[in-house]
């Protein structure tokens, strides 16, 4: 019933970083460059391993950012200027859109470090979900929103298919744009009726379990509705969450709580975030407890390598604890 | 300042190899030697033979100090020769203008790099205790350039809001852990207790010893000012302003760039004491000539006059993030425009986008010489 994983992309440890500035300057190759990444690799999973994460992801070193496999990948997206991160002191690169989108082969399999992953564990990836990248993009084709956001529903249906056939077990779409409002006051209902049918369409037929994580905003404004989200899991930011508002809502599906903070070097004490996780559970689950995961917020890479380590080991310790008692 | 369109810098120039190398205690080729002797004669630097003796010198505490006033002494005399009215000197004392604040001041430690975006990253520091004021910042900067130049001066300082948001907050959501249960809102009390002490213990301090130093004017560089839009955010960032510079007989101006203009423009009205505002506009706009509908990147200052901003304008008519050398009829004519739609041209001071030093010194030396002709044509067509 309680398990844990990492939730994005993992900092690059401390001698990747070096190469990577080396390859910008010209004084590594990509041969060299590649070397790297796919030690650094080893490195991020050996650690969720050995941390007893419960799924394990490739950690994402490659990913420039959530968008980027796919805004370089993808038929008819041009990849554009840099723009902030939500509210972040970090950037990605918006995809243009020009042209009818089309996806030509596996985009995220073909990034992927998969003979690193261990046989004996779980596997995990991680996908934009559709509302995002339709929200992030410039489209300069059809001017429609709505049209490309199913467009694009059909090509993360794709991928979690091929992932699927990779081995993968469980899929993460990664939804900030979705909770991320600090300027909107309207209601949203249509937007979330949209969000579920582009949702539908995106998991359609698939047999892996999927979670839709939320996070840099309040999971409980999309709430009720995100109950009737064609998700097996939600999940929330707990450092950008309304926690009472959450607690008045009866679930039925399993959460995936972002009870460690990517976004503070400070290390959480594990006693405080088993309360936590105990009145969540309490009040959301008033019949029967559904699953529940213990994870960061959002992607790990706001810390510095040697932070993000110790940040999963405090996910383990929590989900640890909790194992015991919901045994 | 009398004159129509004073013109301006932001802050930064790159450094000179010569200047990078030579603080470094590195030894350096003759080519590099021989650009600090052709740049030193295009400036009409004095003394340069006691540089190239200094230049071939071994390393020492005394070169190193030497080092920087000598690239500072260039650069005040860079600005003034592409004839800037207002000028500073070009920031080469410091190291960035993050780290240089964060290595002076007590109370904080260096975490390590983390992504800013594709292979590039920042060296990001937690405040891991109650920031402390130990020794000047920018003290040597002011005293220095006054001496080396007789033309006005503007003090470039980072501001306060940005610090703390690109600080990791250690301390604060320690000491509120206990106090406040939830999540969000101890992150935030942390983060203006951490704003506010930083301003009282740190800030201040050093623009009150700027102040006695003859500081006349000082520009607040808060590129972070619009990271987080929330109108509580944007309160706290303007309420660490005008905590900043409350009493204070000193002119400020406020620099952002790259940022949320709709959502500045909203509060802009609010900073007091804020008698500039040094905003990118050149950036968002087209290369063509003319006034009017071409004009794309300045349409935001209408905004700004909106929500009722009275202060001036720094206006960038300089982009920094391009080798396109802006020439003085396309300078005039975002002046004019811009002019237009203020309806008082004595509220515009020329300006880059931001700071120079993403460019060379020759790209850099003729966008400025352009800048400069460019306010003179928008004088003459006002006369």
């Amino acid at each position: 019933m309680i398990g844990c994983y990492a939730t994005g992309v993992f900092p690059r440890p401390r001698r990747l970083i070096g190469k990577t500035r080396a390859y910008e300057r010209g004084r590594i190759n990509g041969k060299e460059l590649e070397e790297s990444f796919a030690k650094a690799t080893e490195t991020v999973i050996n650690a969720q391993v050995s941390t007893g994460l419960d799924y394990v992801t490739d950690g994402m070193l490659r990913w420039q950012d959530l968008l980027r496999p796919f805004t370089e990948s993808l038929k008819g997206i041009e990849v554009g200027s840099l723009a902030r991160w939500f509210n972040n002191n970090t950037f990605y690169r918006k995809p243009i859109i020009t042209d009818h989108v089309k996806r030509e082969k596996d985009i995220v399999k073909s990034i992927m470090c998969l003979e690193k992953l261990p046989k004996n564990i779980s596997w995990k990836a991680i996908l934009p979900a559709p509302y995002t990248f339709a929200s992030l993009s410039e489209n300069q084709y059809d001017k429609d929103k709505t049209e490309f956001m199913f467009e694009f529903a059909g090509i993360i249906n794709k991928e979690i298919r091929s992932l699927t056939q990779a081995g993968f077990s469980y899929i993460q779409l990664s939804d900030p744009a979705l909770v991320y409002e600090p300027l909107a006051t309207k209601s949203r209902e249509d937007e979330l009726s949209l969000v579920k049918n582009v949702l539908e369409m995106a998991v359609k037929g698939t047999s892996v379990k999927i979670c839709l994580q939320t996070f840099f905003g309040d999971f409980s404004k999309i709430l009720p509705e995100a109950l009737d989200f064609p998700v097996d899991h939600l999940g929330i930011d707990l450092y950008e969450t309304d926690l009472e508002k959450l607690k008045e809502h009866s679930f039925e599906k399993g959460i995936a709580l972002g009870l460690i903070d990517s976004r503070s070097s400070l290390i959480e004490k594990t006693d405080e975030l088993i309360g936590v996780t105990k009145e969540i559970i309490e009040s959301v689950y008033r019949s029967r407890m559904e699953e529940v995961f213990i994870c960061p917020n959002c992607d790990l890479d706001f810390l510095p390598w040697e932070r993000a380590e110790k940040k999963i080991e405090v996910v383990s310790s929590v989900a640890n604890h909790l194992k015991e008692e919901f045994s | 300042m009398n004159k129509l369109f004073p013109t301006q810098e932001v802050g930064s120039l790159v450094k000179p190899r010569w200047r990078l190398k030579g603080y470094r205690g590195k030894s350096l080729s003759k080519e590099e030697i021989a650009e600090a002797v052709s740049w030193g004669t295009k400036l009409g630097i004095e003394d340069l033979e006691e540089l190239v003796k200094l230049l071939s010198e071994g390393d020492s505490a005394s070169r190193k100090r030497a080092m920087l006033e000598w690239s500072a002494k260039y650069a005040i005399r860079f600005f003034e020769t592409a004839g800037l009215d207002i000028v500073f000197d070009g920031e080469q004392w410091r190291s960035e203008m993050y780290e240089h604040v964060i290595r002076k001041t007590v109370g904080f430690k260096f975490l390590g790099y983390v992504k800013s975006f594709d292979y590039r990253y920042f060296n990001k520091a937690a405040c891991i205790d109650k920031p402390k004021y130990v020794k000047s910042l920018y003290l040597d900067e002011l005293l220095f350039t006054k001496e080396n130049t007789k033309r006005e001066i503007k003090v470039p300082i980072t501001g306060p809001y940005t610090l703390v948001d690109w600080t990791f907050n250690e301390y604060y959501e320690k000491k509120f852990s206990t106090e406040i249960r939830d999540f969000k809102r101890r992150k935030f009390e942390a983060k203006r207790d951490f704003l506010f002490d930083l301003i009282k213990e740190v800030i201040r301090p050093e623009i009150d010893k700027l102040i006695d130093s003859g500081a006349k004017w000082i520009q607040i560089d808060e590129p972070a000012a619009t990271t987080n839009l929330t109108d509580e955010e944007m309160e706290l960032f303007v309420d660490s302003f005008n905590e900043m510079v409350e009493g204070l007989n000193c002119a400020f101006s406020l620099h952002n760039c790259y940022s949320n203009y709709a959502v500045l423009a909203k509060y802009a009205c609010e900073l007091r004491n804020c008698s500039q505002l040094s905003l990118e506009f050149a950036n968002r706009d087209s290369r063509q000539t003319g006034i009017g509908d071409t004009r794309t990147g300045y349409k935001e200052i209408r905004l700004f006059e909106e929500h009722g901003f009275h202060g001036n304008y720094g206006l960038g008519v300089v982009d920094v993030h391009t080798n396109f050398v802006e020439p003085p009829e396309l300078v005039r004519d975002r002046i004019l425009h811009a002019a237009k739609i203020i309806g008082d041209p004595s509220r515009i001071y020329v300006s880059t986008d931001c700071g120079l030093r993403t460019r060379t010194w020759e790209k850099s030396f003729q966008k400025l010489k352009n800048m400069v002709l460019g306010a003179e044509l928008a004088r003459k067509s006002l006369k």
